[in-house]
């Protein structure tokens, strides 16, 4: 099997909830169904989300997933 | 300045493990320490307690020359019920500083990886102890060989679950 580089996925999930009424962290948390942890840990791309939980996000925000998450593929990606 | 303003915000524990993980960077800390995280503290720090109790008298039994198992046996049901003793008040404590949110998809696939890397541990253990049965060793010392791979498994596992919630996956 062919190594993939390292990549990454960013998210804009701080600016998202600063437009949305700087919603808190625990808010979004409590509406996706996750821990504020982990919301924590996904903003600071410390945790890379299963798909359920990206599109509740999106959904959150009324944007489509490409708006909240980017794939930052690595050099040579 | 903000971050000065959130630390006043912390409960006691989640203030110490702050301070303890504080970082120089402008990265922006973790507020709170979840209950979870906590519960793990709790636990490695009474395996650290009942492993330095246990290895203090098991050692000097065997110092002394105590070559049969069954004198050990009593030293470790003590050990056993003082782990759960430690881990029940420890957990306590961690419920007092932060509120349970169970477990989401994040906390699950950290168990699962902090399981699956400390496993090797326990297998180390495991094929050191059949190494001393090959070899003829008392049983004694494979017994412990065991156990020590047992309590440094479960230890790893802890070590594993804080690595994962401070640096990420």
């Amino acid at each position: 099997m062919a190594k993939l580089p390292k990549a990454s996925i960013q998210n804009r999930i701080r600016a998202l909830r600063f437009e949305h009424g700087e919603m808190t962290q625990q808010a979004l948390a409590d509406q996706i169904g996750v821990t504020r942890q982990t919301v924590n840990a996904i903003e600071g791309n410390k945790y890379s989300p299963s798909l359920e939980v990206a599109f509740r996000i999106a959904k959150v925000f009324d944007r489509p997933l490409e708006e909240v998450f980017q794939y930052a593929a690595g050099e040579g990606g | 300045m903000g971050g000065m303003t959130k630390i006043f915000d912390m409960d006691p524990v989640s203030k110490i493990l702050y301070i303890a993980s504080k970082k120089p960077d402008n990265e922006e800390p973790s507020i709170s320490t979840s209950f979870e995280e906590k519960s793990v503290w709790m636990q490695l720090a009474s395996l650290g307690v009942v492993l330095i109790a246990y290895g203090a008298v098991a050692g000097s039994m065997l110092v002394a020359g105590v070559k049969h198992i069954v004198p050990y046996v009593p030293v470790f049901a003590v050990a056993v019920v003082l782990l759960i003793i430690l881990m029940i008040v420890g957990n306590a404590i961690a419920a007092i500083a932060g509120r349970p949110e169970g477990l989401d998809e994040r906390d699950r696939l950290i168990v699962w990886r902090a399981e699956s890397n400390a496993g090797w541990v326990l297998s180390l253990g495991v094929f050191a102890a059949l190494a001393g049965l090959i070899m003829s060793i008392n049983n004694v010392w494979i017994a412990h060989v065991l156990l020590l791979s047992m309590f440094l498994s479960e230890m790893a596992k802890l070590v594993f679950h804080i690595i994962y919630y401070r640096q990420g996956m």
